[in-house]
């Protein structure tokens, strides 16, 4: 091995065990001392290297670690109640706008229906056209013909909405009839019923008219009774 | 129910614990030679101080990956040099190429003698292709195969890398020796 071929094996690293390098130092001398001279420089170099470490550096690396891991615990429990935050505000709006759904009466009508038989009882003077139509007046209606057998006609409030309620005996035993005037927050069922009675109703123009009767009850003819007889001024 | 939520509790617990226990290990082993081979790297303090934070936080938010503990020096270092290159992108237009500067770190001169700082001038004069490999091999003790892989070299490249770095180190001495014999006789 030449001069230059062994210094630039020993530069590129002074503690090869590579026998070819080993057995030149071997055999030469001048080559011995070289390469001690360079193992003595790398000795040098090293403890150069060894410049000092900040004393807290492992102390810092250690804490930003758990810093990192709590503001990373944070940021999760965040989330959550981000997640939180928007699961109750989508309640709130779901709420608010189940409340805003126009309002069913046909449960009030028949929860009515337990007083009729009371006001029955309270009613002293005889209903005529024209008291009915009297009442009728405030929603705009009349009939042109009384109904048979209409008992009590009285104002009632069915939620918040001002109704005429007549209670009107029938071969098929009473039954009521509610006049109901339009209003956009209030749904009329098509039908309705609970364990005593049923009900369905009329959609006209301007009011809707809920009949209610017992459980067995055939409504047909007082719906097409009152249909007939009902009238709206213009 | 309960108590198989408490299992499994106490077992995340634990493996965090492990975790925490694998990565102050990882901190204790390596931190000091991860932070002087950042400083030979950019020769600044705080910038190497900097990077070395980066470093082990970037570690430890990917402890998981690291299955060989035999490879975590170079794992570290991968990351480092990483992290190193992003400050450059970040920085890239209020650094000057410290390799064109002639430095002298005062902050080194309290410890170590006369030799020590002669030689820690020198290494810094090095430019950092010479001076990247030369460190590898001195602090991690890396052969050049490993040097040659950690870079993204081949090996003969890292050799003459290495000739060259301890030959303009060799001359340097040399020519100091020779001026302070003029300037002394």
């Amino acid at each position: 091995m030449d001069e230059l071929e062994f210094r630039r094996r020993i530069y590129a690293d002074p503690e090869t065990t590579d026998s070819d390098v080993v057995e030149a130092a071997k055999a030469d001398e001048g080559k011995r001392s070289f390469w001690n001279e360079q193992k003595q420089l790398d000795k040098q170099l090293k403890q150069a290297l060894k410049i000092d470490v900040p004393e807290d550096l492992a102390s810092k690396l250690i804490w930003q670690q758990s810093a990192d891991e709590f503001t990373r615990y944070k940021r999760r429990s965040r989330w959550y109640l981000a997640m939180a935050a928007s699961v109750a505000f989508t309640v709130g709006i779901g709420l608010t706008m189940w409340y805003h759904q126009p309002l069913s009466i046909g449960g009030q009508a028949l929860a009515h229906m337990q007083y009729a038989e009371m006001e029955h009882a309270h009613s002293l003077l005889p209903v005529d056209l024209n008291m009915v139509n009297a009442k009728l007046a405030s929603f705009g209606a009349s009939f042109n013909e009384m109904l048979d057998g209409v008992e009590v006609a009285n104002y009632c409030h069915l939620s918040t909405v001002r109704s005429l309620h007549l209670i009107v005996d029938t071969p098929q035993g009473k039954m009521s009839v509610f006049v109901v005037p339009k209003r956009g927050d209030i749904s009329v069922p098509q039908e309705f019923a609970d364990k005593q009675y049923h009900g369905e109703s009329i959609k006209l123009d301007r009011a809707n008219i809920m009949i209610v009767g017992d459980k067995g009850a055939d409504l047909t003819e007082m719906k097409a009774e009152v249909a007939k007889r009902i009238q709206f001024s213009a | 129910m309960f108590s198989r939520n408490k299992t499994e509790s106490a077992q995340v617990l634990s493996g965090m614990k492990a975790k925490h226990q694998r990565y102050e290990a990882l901190v204790k082993a390596f931190h000091a030679d991860i932070y002087r081979y950042a400083y030979w790297l950019v020769k600044d303090q705080s910038i190497a101080e900097d990077i070395v934070q980066e470093t082990f936080l970037r570690a430890w938010r990917s402890l998981d990956a690291l299955n060989d503990e035999k490879a975590a020096k170079s794992w570290l270092i991968t990351i480092l040099r990483r992290e190193n290159a992003r400050r450059f992108e970040r920085k890239q237009f209020d650094t000057v190429d410290i390799d064109d500067v002639s430095i002298h770190d005062d902050t080194q001169q309290a410890d170590g003698d006369i030799k020590d700082r002669e030689l820690q001038r020198l290494l810094g004069g090095l430019s950092v292709e010479y001076r990247e490999p030369l460190i590898l091999q001195l602090i991690f003790g890396f052969s050049g195969e490993e040097i040659a892989n950690q870079l993204g070299l081949n090996k003969n490249t890292v050799m003459t890398r290495l000739f060259r770095a301890r030959n303009q180190l060799k001359e340097a001495l040399e020519k100091q020796n020779e001026q302070r014999g003029r300037v002394n006789g």
